[in-house]
């Protein structure tokens, strides 16, 4: 990897981890959920600080070309991305179904009322 | 004793009104209530010209969340009896005096009313009879209990049974799972023999299609029930 790539990821990587801070200031993203956006980044970042990292890992791991390990990670992460979205999607969906129940319930307690 | 039926109702405009009608007329000291899961048709309109006892769901949830409502007014309005009917005639309500009364003999906190015991009456198609009988194998791995149909929605419970339904109710497909949920508390759950009609009217919520869904579904829920710590 050339110093000039480098920069241009490391600059582009700032602006995007920029971006997602703002974003979770005007409250428009959940900390909550961008904790993995925030660990995919990071990783990112060292990644392209320090690419001999990859190298090594890639090594470590038997994965003899080290872009492949690129991929895998970006895949393994997108699962784990996915993963927590499917867990918040799973809870949203319970307590539409708890609010719903309970409005269905404070409106039938009042038309009994009247 | 407060006896409450709960009649799930989406779309059942054409039977509604029959539903209720024998109701009234064959089951004597029943309540009802109908809950109406945001239908599209003229349901609500029906049952409120026709002053029916009616909740009304502002969002459709599907049958386990439609039923687990009346559950809930069950429990908040201190019923010590609830049964399940559904909406498209497909049950009998002659039956219900007698299973509240065999409910208290055998001292049961559950009785499923259930098509094959004495083989009478619509049996259902002979696939659906196939995953029917699998279920009761599962159960019967799972939990020891034989229940002959798991798949019948015509359920009575006690006030402790209310309780555990109006917290936990599954989503879709409730009816085996949760029978195996009421074993895994620790309840007695009896059957009783009863004769069912054929729909009429309104489809089945289980489509050609999605049997095979409902199989896997359905099996991996009955699995993860008994996974389940209860004290």
């Amino acid at each position: 990897m050339s110093i000039r790539l480098q920069v241009i990821l490391l600059v582009l990587l700032i602006f995007i981890l920029i971006g997602m801070v703002t974003q979770i200031k005007r409250k428009k993203l959940d900390l909550k959920y961008t904790l993995s956006w925030f660990a995919l980044i990071i990783a990112l970042i060292v990644l392209t600080c320090f690419p001999k990292l990859l190298i090594v890992i890639a090594d470590f791991l038997g994965i003899t070309t080290p872009i492949n390990m690129i991929f895998f990670c970006g895949f393994c992460f997108s699962l784990i991305i996915i993963y927590t979205l499917t867990v918040a999607i799973s809870k949203m969906s319970d307590n539409i179904r708890s609010l719903t129940q309970k409005i269905a319930l404070l409106e039938k307690g009042e038309t009994d009322h009247e | 004793m407060k006896k409450l039926i709960i009649i799930p109702a989406y779309n059942e405009s054409e039977c509604i009104e029959r539903t209720i009608k024998d109701i009234e007329k064959h089951a004597q000291g029943f309540d009802y209530l109908i809950v109406n899961d945001c239908s599209t048709d003229q349901t609500r309109e029906i049952c409120e010209k026709n002053g029916f006892n009616l909740i009304n769901l502002p969002i459709n949830l599907g049958i386990g969340g439609a039923v687990q409502t009346g559950y809930q007014y069950a429990w908040e309005n201190g019923y010590d009896v609830a049964v399940q009917i559904d909406g498209d005639g497909q049950h009998d309500a002659s039956f219900l005096q007698r299973m509240s009364e065999t409910m208290g003999e055998e001292g049961a906190d559950m009785l499923i009313g259930s098509r094959f015991i004495e083989k009478e009456g619509f049996q259902s198609s002979f696939l659906r009879r196939v995953g029917i009988i699998y279920f009761t194998g599962l159960i019967k791995l799972m939990t020891g209990a034989t229940i002959t149909d798991p798949t019948s929605g015509l359920r009575m419970i006690n006030r402790s049974v209310i309780e555990i339904f109006a917290k936990d109710y599954p989503k879709d497909y409730p009816e085996p799972e949760s029978v195996v949920a009421v074993l895994r508390n620790k309840k007695q759950v009896k059957e009783i023999p009863v004769v069912m009609r054929e729909r009429q009217g309104g489809s089945s919520s289980i489509g050609s299609i999605r049997s095979i869904y409902y199989m896997i579904k359905v099996t991996l829920a009955i699995l993860v029930e008994s996974l389940r710590r209860y004290k």
